[in-house]
């Protein structure tokens, strides 16, 4: 091949996919993919505000904490008589008002880690507070029960910790067209032509080829999956809006994912947290909503569970700058259509018991929550994919 | 030594050699090549970025206004990204080719991660200096270290209450590995290392009224054991040294372990731990050049982007878009994924690391698009975040250096030229692929044989 061609091949995608032995195989597996569950995930990254998000305008505490950026009780959308959401949450009031939405409060973990890495890690991982894991959970999930790499797809450009199995990983799709031209290269293609099934056997050389011919099957698989269907449901022009966008693009056109991740940044809000908080709860809120409306409109929202969570909530005593520090527990919401409890799932945040940082006890292990969705909802062994038992939740 | 072994040589023990430099060592014998880079690394050149004035502001941080907190975080950022660059510069054109490679493989071993950009540059020079040293003394200069202590919480480890964060890494991760110590060695020891802290220069310093001078019983010996006795006692105990053979072993030689090599080293390196012995015992051992060993291990990210430079190299006008590839790739210097490190080998490659990896020659020489956006820290504010995702397609504003590639790659043939680029053996599928790629131009050529799964490995 010259230069030129070679150049030009690697940026267009052209002629028809040379397919080895091996991947037929692999793609002759039948999977049965009629009506099975799916989970998505929503990152809040940075650290949400758990306490101006589910806010408990009934209590003086709160009020006496935070002087400046507490939310007050005329603008506070009440769900009971002690906890309501704040204003920008309302897409999310109604789906409280629907039954379609679970709040948990007080989830988190013994010996709370207060940097975002770290505790990030642990939410990824599942892990304890002082173990370190080079897997995800739902890497594991993927290992023990997923078959190829987009059987969990993060809607991002690359892939997060929570996506790697020790044995097999996730894949990151932000956008199926260029990967598809991406991994259509005819250049690759001539490799895996001149490419026998035997090299698969060697150790490190055998994993590149096989690691290659998977991208290159699921680039293809799910280009040519998800182009069946386009969305007709509007979404706000933002990061998260448009993640979910794609990824209703996989759920409503069927391909065979069983997980979805997504993230939105920006709430490490240390200063100004008023108006900052104010907008990402808007952008979360609005994105949700019309990813409900489209999942709904497709009949899709009975197989789908939504779980929000973020890596810690703030600490209660607002700081000097008008924001919050990092802290501990925070509330996680889950929405799907057929909770066994929605509403308010268990106790507000007691703010006269607090730890000696002045942060929330968490009353509620997220693994618990893990456990509650691989067992329940995903009907997979969670013990295998958590290391250990964990106590199930009643929301599913 | 064969052609072949002098490349191994340079790819393990440094960072890859490219033609011109490689045709200067052709007629030497192991012990001369082998001596060679022993004494190229003599010298230990520290990395010089930021100054102790760049970060005196932070003894008054509490009464400085919020717009100068600023200012000295971002400026503190600033010089993060600087020395990420400077060490990829060390390890691109490295002089102490041998030393660089050691404190590559250091930083992954006493993993930390600072904050303070002075304490960082400390601890980067820290491993450099002792990179080919006393393992004992190495191990106790770390402990020392600013950046370790506020890592590891040694600075909350007070007697009153004693932090064992950083007492059960150092057994875990830096010398014994898990399960080689009990749960009591970790408290005893953890009262040992109390009261320990630093100034903001970086120096050490005990702070008394924390320290537990009380006895302590550690291994089955009973004493008032300040820190470095700890250490000291630890390094008695030859798992250390199996331990840190074994490490080594995995990533010099192969990451499948071959206990009578370990057998071997362990000898050579306990109970003097000394480094440079160690490591000139596996270069002049014969296994280090067994077939099994060659072109058999993935290149760490590091590795694949410092062996692109190698063929031409390549500057990055934007620091940040390094920083974003790196991170992208999944090694990012100065930011370990854990503490226990990046776990290497297999786990470099997914999908995406896969496909970027392929393509990442083709993208460096020819200034393609990349999408590298879309990474953002959790301190950004969305704003930051929302510009972030917006700069996804960009072009890599790179400068690739082609009268160089020009002067090393321009007089070879194919076959020199794939003997250069792909260390592993060649099976007869990739020796027909090869055969039918047109031999026009060197530079295509090399693109095209670095597009292959097979130079991923080194």
């Amino acid at each position: 091949m010259k230069r030129r061609e070679f150049l030009k091949n690697s940026a267009l995608a052209s002629s028809l996919f040379y397919v080895p032995s091996f991947v037929n195989a692999f793609n002759n597996l039948n999977l049965n993919l009629a009506g099975y569950k799916r989970l998505v995930i929503v990152q809040l990254s940075g650290g949400n505000d758990g306490l101006n998000t589910v806010v408990p305008y009934r209590n003086d505490i709160y009020y006496k904490n935070r002087p400046t950026i507490s939310q007050k009780g005329n603008n506070i959308l009440k769900l009971n008589d002690e906890l309501g959401l704040h204003k920008n949450l309302a897409p999310i009031k109604n789906l409280y008002d629907k039954g379609y939405l679970s709040i948990i409060n007080n989830v988190g973990y013994p010996n709370p880690n207060r940097s975002h890495f770290r505790s990030t890690d642990i939410w990824h991982t599942a892990s304890n507070s002082d173990q370190y894991l080079n897997s995800g959970w739902l890497g594991r999930y993927l290992d023990s029960y997923g078959k190829t790499p987009h059987n969990a797809i993060e809607v991002d450009d690359s892939l997060s910790l929570v996506m790697k199995g020790n044995k097999l990983n996730g894949m990151a799709i932000q956008d199926a067209k260029q990967l598809f031209n991406n991994a259509q290269d005819p250049y690759f293609k001539k490799v895996l032509e001149h490419h026998n099934d035997q090299h698969l056997s060697e150790h490190n050389l055998g994993y590149l080829y096989k690691t290659m011919i998977a991208a290159e099957n699921s680039a293809k698989y799910i280009y040519n999956k998800s182009k069946t269907y386009k969305s007709t449901q509007e979404y706000p022009n933002n990061p998260l809006g448009n993640q979910l966008k794609t990824a209703a693009e996989f759920i409503n056109s069927g391909v065979d994912c069983k997980v979805l991740y997504t993230s939105l940044g920006g709430f490490d809000t240390h200063f100004n947290q008023i108006g900052r908080q104010e907008r990402l709860l808007s952008v979360y809120a609005e994105s949700i909503e019309a990813f409900v409306k489209d999942l709904e409109k497709n009949d899709t929202l009975k197989d789908t569970l939504i779980l929000t969570f973020s890596e810690f909530g703030r600490r209660v005593k607002q700081n000097a700058a008008n924001g919050t520090d990092h802290g501990t527990a925070n509330n996680v919401f889950i929405i799907g259509k057929n909770l066994k409890k929605n509403g308010i799932y268990n106790e507000m945040p007691n703010l006269s018991d607090l730890d000696e940082n002045g942060d929330l006890k968490y009353s509620v292990d997220f693994r618990r929550i893990y456990a509650t969705i691989l067992k329940n909802w995903m009907q997979v062994d969670d013990k295998t994919i958590l290391n250990k038992t964990f106590k199930p939740l009643t929301f599913l | 030594m064969k052609p072949k072994h002098i490349r191994h040589l340079y790819s393990r023990g440094g960072f890859g050699i490219n033609p011109k430099d490689f045709s200067k060592l052709q007629q030497k014998s192991k012990k001369q090549l082998v001596n060679q880079l022993f004494e190229t690394s003599k010298n230990s050149t520290p990395v010089k970025i930021a100054s102790f004035n760049d970060i005196k502001k932070y003894k008054d941080f509490r009464n400085l206004n919020a717009d100068e907190k600023r200012e000295l975080q971002k400026l503190n950022r600033k010089k993060i990204i600087e020395l990420n660059v400077a060490w990829i510069d060390r390890i691109f054109n490295p002089n102490e080719i041998l030393r660089e490679r050691m404190t590559l493989f250091w930083a992954n071993h006493f993993v930390c991660k600072a904050q303070n950009i002075f304490h960082i540059q400390q601890f980067n020079n820290i491993l450099r200096k002792n990179a080919l040293g006393n393992f004992g003394d190495f191990v106790k200069e770390v402990s020392k270290s600013a950046s370790m202590i506020k890592y590891l919480n040694a600075k909350q480890n007070k007697k009153q209450s004693p932090n064992e964060n950083f007492a059960r890494e150092l057994m875990e991760l830096f010398t014994l590995g898990v399960g080689n110590y009990s749960e009591k060695d970790i408290k005893e020891s953890a009262k040992a290392f109390t009261g320990w802290n630093h100034k903001l220069n970086g120096d050490f310093i005990l702070r008394e009224r924390h320290h537990d001078f009380g006895e302590k019983e550690f291994f089955n010996k009973k004493g008032n054991f300040n820190g470095e006795d700890i250490i000291d006692i630890i390094l008695e105990q030859k798992q250390c040294a199996q331990f840190i053979c074994e490490k080594i072993y995995r990533y010099f030689v192969n990451t499948t372990i071959n206990t009578n090599h370990i057998n071997e080293m362990v000898r050579v390196f306990y109970p003097n731990y000394n480094i440079e012995k160690l490591m000139r015992f596996i270069f002049m051992s014969k296994w280090f050049y067994n077939e099994e060993n060659i072109g058999t291990k993935i290149k760490s990210p590091i590795d694949l982007l410092a062996g692109i430079n190698n063929v031409a190299p390549y500057k990055f006008k934007s620091k940040k878009q390094l920083l974003y590839l790196q991170k992208r790739l999944g090694q990012q210097l100065l930011n370990p994924i854990n503490v226990a490190g990046w776990e290497g080998g297999q786990s470099w490659i997914d999908t995406n690391t896969l496909m970027l990896r392929l393509k990442l020659p083709a993208i460096l020489f020819n200034n393609a698009v990349i999408s590298l956006a879309g990474i953002s820290e959790f301190e950004d504010t969305y704003e930051q975040y929302l510009k972030n995702r917006k700069r996804r397609k960009s072009y890599l504003k790179i400068e690739v250096n082609e009268t160089e590639f020009n002067s090393n790659y321009s007089n070879l043939n194919a076959l020199q030229i794939q003997q250069h680029l792909l260390s592993g053996k060649l099976s007869e599928d990739a020796k027909v692929l090869l055969s039918n790629i047109a031999f026009d131009k060197p530079k295509d050529y090399c693109l095209q044989l670095m597009s292959l799964p097979e130079y991923q490995l080194c």
